[in-house]
């Protein structure tokens, strides 16, 4: 693979003027996937999706089909619900997205609420998308007003309504069992698993809740097929990913790739090469604030599929690739991400609660060079006995940038607790 | 079912159970601080983490359900390691201040600390300190000790209906509070220090009067409302110091309202201590021997005859003993048949029929109560008078039950489901007549409809009769109407029998079952010669027929129907007061013989279904105070024919022998007596109206309607100083005339105004309080508060008093 024009797929209308209109949208191909969709029976669309292999884009990177494939066939009703609760730092590729190519988002989601039979479907979106939450909701009067969403999708026999719910902010909704507890109205705070969404989810139906990417790939596979899916990027790692480089990188931005590019290709010939030149890279956090960084000498060779950077001892995560280079105080960088899990954690269960906290009290002290000595292996302790102990993955969220950090770069740490200032500016 | 096996016991449960229900099956004790087996799975505290095979991470006990198969470790390596790193983060933030605590010894937090805690802290920040709020005077706060384990937000919301409790803000600043500074109101809210694992709410009036170790602690049973809970007596020195909830699944679950857990420290109060008696020369009062005081009792009762002597008792806080032994002299001893414990009564018509235990208790259970499809709830308020009742029935309607009420007041309900008509005083039995009619094919009215409905399509209706009905002129009509109304969709029979009816204070139903009445024998045995019931006792005695009263810890000046003719008769006759407490009564009777308090002895209580229990003696009474039955006996040995019984064991067993539900020596300790022991109900009595009396006179004017104060309405709840800071979970304070806003307009009446009311040549100065609860056309006031006593205007007969109104 190299860095020459590869398939786009997410992103391949929001080059166009006005693609975030229904006029736009159509001219390019747009709602036939769901034309087709509605030819095909539900589960045939599932096995579609199943055999595309796309995995969630959202971090956790769970099989979609297989997702879809939980929902129970009773007579509950069932929902579909769009995380575009985008929160995670240094991501910003759903807002593309949302502000370019509503209509895909949407295309996308009533072929996945028609294959799991839910009539119902709600885009959260994250409360500081405002201008996107406009568009969005412009583009579902639109599809209302085209017939592809309502009553009768497409004339058929077929049901849809979707309305966009703006959340207030907390990085927590974007947890999937807290968005439903906030678009429920209650608190956002996530909820005791099992039961699953699936089972028991929003008003306590079965619940499918994809993120934004996922749910926009999903014309693209209709159309083309699982099979021509699957095999775009490597095994295992099918598809397409949007990633958002930024950082110290000559050309940030959110970039379509096939899975598997290796991650020096993804930073030298689209992101522009790293300020300062390859050399002057210190290391790259791969995959949204919660992925533990990576060294150079991992990025070197590391190729950003999900088996590949799990690997390395990261994650893909939501595919933000956030470029550290030597100017970069890591136990600085650290301490601010542990400022905002400390902020951001919910409070509902203890181990998060207190831990967010002290971890980023330990971190500010070490950083401000009042660390003493036992500091860093209290901070492994401390994230040792948050991770897995939680109800929802923000205490290890928390807790993994943290370990990773003090791994990578344990001499930094170090030098910050014996000289009181740091080695790097 | 599926089957696990944990810490190597294998268990079968019922499918949906979780591991932390298996172990609790199997006995094995899993740490935890939120969960709580009557409260919803919060799963916050994650102090119950196990391990559990093929999972590669440790579950929460109280949230994971089980499945077959499923190999459990509640003690394994990886179970102590995470519950080490739970307890440091819930210890970081908790200050060290566990000897000024109150729920040191008794905290969950410092005993899993104790086992699971590291012996010094790695954390060297500075800890978190929490905003307190003032939750009134039963709950202290100490909020910096919280550990958000949610579950008095829970027990809030959940249990008593009432949601106060909430968390605001997020993670670390996470704080436990009420959203707005305020008092709490719920009428359950002295469970929640109980629910509290720490010490973060704490039980006010108890706040640093005692260490929990010093405490000894005895099994009581509250008698301060009908359903009997089970309570722990927690006392030092002879001092009861508080009260706790004793978990019965039967009767209160795991709570107590707060009317029985902080009545205690009206138990000291203004107590009778030495035997006191009248000089016939002088007039004065003068403390006396018992030897003295019993001699004069018994000449006076040798002075008159039989018939004109007579006896009241309490049906509050008298337990079954002295109730037996009071109507056991009275008959036997002096010959009288006129004896009664029913001062609300109005209506006493129903003693003319062979009624029986069925007619006049409940007939559910209170385990039963959440079968009923269909409740109509007839002049009860059970949130305000038997608080732990209504539990079972919010418990119910949550679960889809539909309950209706009838009552002339809009009843402040915490139920769901629910929905109220209010009718006019007096205007109960002409609706349950058209009810009746409705069912029988006749027209619907309107306001009826969907309760017509409803009853129509219900399976298992229930009906409860509340205090409001019982003390209604007409009470013994609706009694039928309400049985007629059961009798319709067939539910009186042995699989389900809805009729119940409240005997709602606290002693009530023993009264009924001891025969303190003036037709019938203990065991329900109608008497040939039926003696003066309430009324007709007073009535006589202030017209000079009865010349000797005894009273039984009753105040007939505070607690009747009509306080005017009880100082008349008080007045007139000579008067023996048996009791522990002070009242007007007491300190102008001739001889007084002091009693002990409930706490002070081992007594029997029966609630309102029917239920005999025994609570046991906590502390002692004031050194000259005696059980109120040895009273009684040593009285009787002053005639002829002394009372057979000389121990408490002799004593019970007569009860036992005449009603079989006192014989209690057989059960099993932590059993029971069963509820509801009686049956049928009564069928067949004539329906016509008018069978009691007029419900209200014909003149213009308000109709006056007195209600018993929830919170004041015994002896020892008078006495209480802390329910006494109650705001009665209403607006209005205790002792104000309620006053619809519409009518006090047209009267030109504001609120907080004094007025004199006026009914015919009485009247009465008292504050009027504007609300909008009470309906057009009536006003409502308390009973039994000697400050503005309103029954003073009301009369045994002739319905509620109409009263007319002059702003002052």
């Amino acid at each position: 693979m190299s860095g020459t024009a590869m398939t786009k797929i997410v992103y391949k209308n929001i080059h166009l003027e006005n693609s975030h209109t229904l006029a736009v949208y159509k001219a390019n191909g747009g709602y036939q996937a769901l034309e087709k969709a509605l030819t095909l029976t539900g589960d045939d669309i599932i096995d579609e999706v199943k055999q595309s292999g796309i995995r969630g884009r959202g971090g956790a990177g769970f099989p979609a089909g297989l997702k879809w494939s939980f929902i129970p066939k009773d007579d509950r009703a069932k929902y579909l619900v769009c995380n575009a609760d985008e929160g995670e730092p240094g991501t910003c590729k759903d807002r593309d997205i949302l502000r370019y190519d509503p209509h895909l988002l949407i295309e996308g989601m009533i072929i996945a609420g028609y294959a799991v039979k839910a009539e119902r479907g709600y885009i959260y979106i994250r409360g500081e998308f405002y201008r996107e939450a406009e568009r969005v909701q412009a583009a579902i009067d639109e599809a209302y007003a085209a017939g592809y969403l309502g009553d009768r999708v497409m004339g058929r026999e077929v049901r849809f309504q979707l309305a966009i719910h703006r959340g207030g902010g907390a990085y927590v909704c974007g947890e999937e069992t807290g968005l439903i507890e906030s678009l429920e109205g209650k608190k956002g705070q996530p909820r005791l698993k099992p039961p699953f969404p699936a089972n028991i989810g929003l008003y306590g139906g079965p619940t499918v809740i994809n993120n934004v990417e996922t749910l926009s790939s999903v014309p693209a596979i209709i159309s083309n097929g699982g099979a021509w899916y699957g095999k775009l990027g490597v095994p295992k790692s099918s598809g397409t990913k949007l990633f958002s480089v930024s950082g110290h990188v000559n050309k940030p931005g959110n970039y379509e790739v096939e899975l598997g590019l290796p991650m020096r290709v993804l930073l030298e010939e689209y992101a522009g090469g790293v300020r300062g030149g390859w050399d002057n890279l210190k290391g790259v956090i791969p995959g949204g604030s919660s992925t533990p960084v990576l060294t150079k000498s991992v990025c070197e060779t590391v190729t950003m599929d999900y088996d590949a950077l799990s690997r390395a001892g990261s994650m893909l995560g939501s595919g933000a690739v956030i470029v550290l280079d030597r100017s970069v105080c890591i136990v600085r960088a650290i301490a601010r991400l542990s400022r905002f899990y400390r902020h951001e954690s919910c409070g509902q269960c203890s181990p998060c609660r207190e831990g967010t906290g002290w971890l980023a009290q330990v971190m500010e002290r070490i950083e401000q060079g009042k660390g003493v000595q036992g500091d860093m292996d209290l901070l492994l302790s401390i994230s040792e006995n948050i991770q897995g102990k939680t109800i929802c993955a923000l205490g290890d969220a928390a807790a993994m940038p943290v370990v990773g950090a003090i791994k990578a770069f344990p001499e930094e740490f170090q030098y910050h607790v014996d000289h009181g200032r740091c080695m790097v500016a | 079912m599926p089957t696990l096996i944990v810490d190597g016991k294998e268990i079968s449960v019922q499918p949906g159970a979780t591991i932390m229900d298996a172990a609790r099956l199997l006995g094995v004790y899993i740490p935890h601080f939120c969960y709580h087996p009557q409260l919803s799975i919060a799963g916050n505290c994650r102090m119950c983490l196990v391990e559990v095979e093929k999972m590669p991470k440790p579950v929460i006990s109280c949230a994971m359900p089980v499945s077959d198969g499923m190999v459990v470790k509640t003690d394994s390596e990886m179970v102590r390691k995470a519950r080490k790193a739970v307890m440091e983060f819930l210890l970081i933030n908790h200050p060290l201040d566990c000897p000024v605590c109150d729920q040191g010894g008794e905290c969950s937090l410092q005993d899993l600390a104790m086992k699971y805690g590291p012996d010094r802290s790695r954390y060297h920040e500075f800890k978190r300190h929490a905003h307190d709020y003032d939750l009134g005077p039963l709950v202290e706060t100490e909020m910096s000790r919280c550990i958000h384990c949610t579950r008095c937000i829970r027990f809030s919301d959940e249990v008593a209906g009432v949601p106060e409790m909430g968390a605001v803000f997020r993670g670390d600043h996470m704080q436990v509070g009420p959203y707005v500074e305020k008092s709490l109101t719920s009428e359950l809210s002295g469970n929640l220090p109980e629910v509290c694992p720490v010490g973060a709410l704490n039980n006010k009036p108890f706040h640093f009067q005692a260490r929990g170790w010093e405490l000894k602690k005895s099994e009581g049973i509250c008698a301060h409302c009908g359903v009997g809970c089970h309570v722990r007596v927690d006392h030092l020195n002879g001092q009861v110091k508080r009260l706790m909830a004793r978990r019965c699944a039967d009767i209160n679950q795991s709570w107590i309202c707060d009317k029985g857990r902080f009545a205690y420290d009206g138990l000291a109060q203004a107590r009778l201590e030495q035997p006191v008696v009248r000089s016939e020369s002088t007039y004065a009062r003068e403390e006396v021997s018992w030897a003295a005081a019993l001699d004069r009792t018994a000449e006076l009762i040798k002075r008159f005859k039989p018939e004109e002597i007579a006896g009241l008792a309490s049906d509050g806080v008298q337990g079954g003993e002295e109730l037996f032994a009071f109507q056991d002299f009275l008959r036997h001893v002096v010959g009288t048949t006129d004896l009664d414990h029913r001062l609300r009564q109005r209506d006493f018509s129903g003693d003319e029929q062979p009624l029986t235990r069925a007619d006049l208790l409940m007939n559910t259970p209170l385990t039963a109560l959440g079968k009923a499809d269909v409740v109509l709830l007839i002049g009860a308020d059970p949130r305000f008078e038997v608080p732990l009742l209504n539990l079972r029935l919010r418990e119910a309607s949550l679960a889809g039950t539909r309950i209706f009420a009838i009552h002339p007041r809009q009843l402040k309900a915490n139920l769901a489901n629910f929905s109220q008509i209010v009718l006019q005083p007096g205007a109960e039995v002409a609706f349950l007549q058209g009810m009746l009619q409705a069912l029988e094919g006749g027209a619907v009215a309107p306001e009826a409809a969907a309760l017509v409905a409803a009853w129509q399509g219900a399976k298992r209706p229930l009906l409860l009769l509340g205090d409001y009905a019982v003390s209604h002129p007409q009470a013994e009509t609706i009694r039928r109407l309400a049985v007629a109304l059961l009798e319709k969709m067939s539910a009186l029979g042995s699989e389900w029998n809805g009729f119940n009816r409240l005997a709602s204070r606290g002693n009530g139903a023993a009264a009924q079952d001891m025969g303190v009445v003036p037709h019938r024998d203990p065991g329900y045995k109608r008497l040939e010669r039926r003696g003066r019931n309430a009324r007709q006792i007073l009535q006589a005695a202030a017209d000079g027929e009865i010349k000797l009263l005894l009273l039984l810890g009753c105040d007939p000046t505070l607690e009747g129907v009509d306080t005017r003719l009880g100082r008349a008769a008080l007045a007139k006759a000579y008067v023996v007061y048996v009791g522990a407490h002070q009242t007007p009564a007491a300190m102008q009777a001739d001889v007084v013989l002091p009693g002990l308090a409930i706490t002070e002895r081992d007594v029997t209580l029966t609630n309102v279904e029917g239920r005999a229990q025994r609570s046991s003696m906590a502390v002692m009474g004031p050194v000259q105070a005696k059980e109120d039955w040895r009273i009684f006996r040593a009285l009787s040995d002053r005639f002829a024919t002394p009372l057979s019984y000389n121990t408490r064991e002799a004593l019970r067993s007569r009860m036992a022998a005449a009603d079989h539900r006192y014989a209690l020596d057989d059960l099993e300790p932590g059993e029971l007596s069963a509820a509801c022991d009686h049956s049928p109900v009564t069928l067949g009595l004539p329906l016509e109206a008018g069978a009691g009396q007029a419900v209200a006179g014909q003149e213009a004017g308000l109709v006056l309607v007195l209600e018993p104060t929830f919170y004041q309405d015994d002896a020892v709840t008078r006495h209480s100083a802390i329910l006494g800071q109650l705001a009665q979970g209403r607006s209005a304070a205790v002792g104000s005339l309620r006053i619809n806003p519409q009518d006090a307009a047209r009267q030109k009446v504001q609120a907080g105004q004094s007025v004199r009311l006026i009914h015919g040549e009485r009247s009465l100065e008292c504050v009027a309080a504007l609300d909008a609860a009470v309906p057009v056309g009536a006003v409502f006031g308390d009973m039994g508060q000697a400050a503005v006593l309103m029954q003073d205007l009301c009369d045994w007969e002739g319905g509620f008093p109409r009263v007319s109104l002059v702003g002052l």
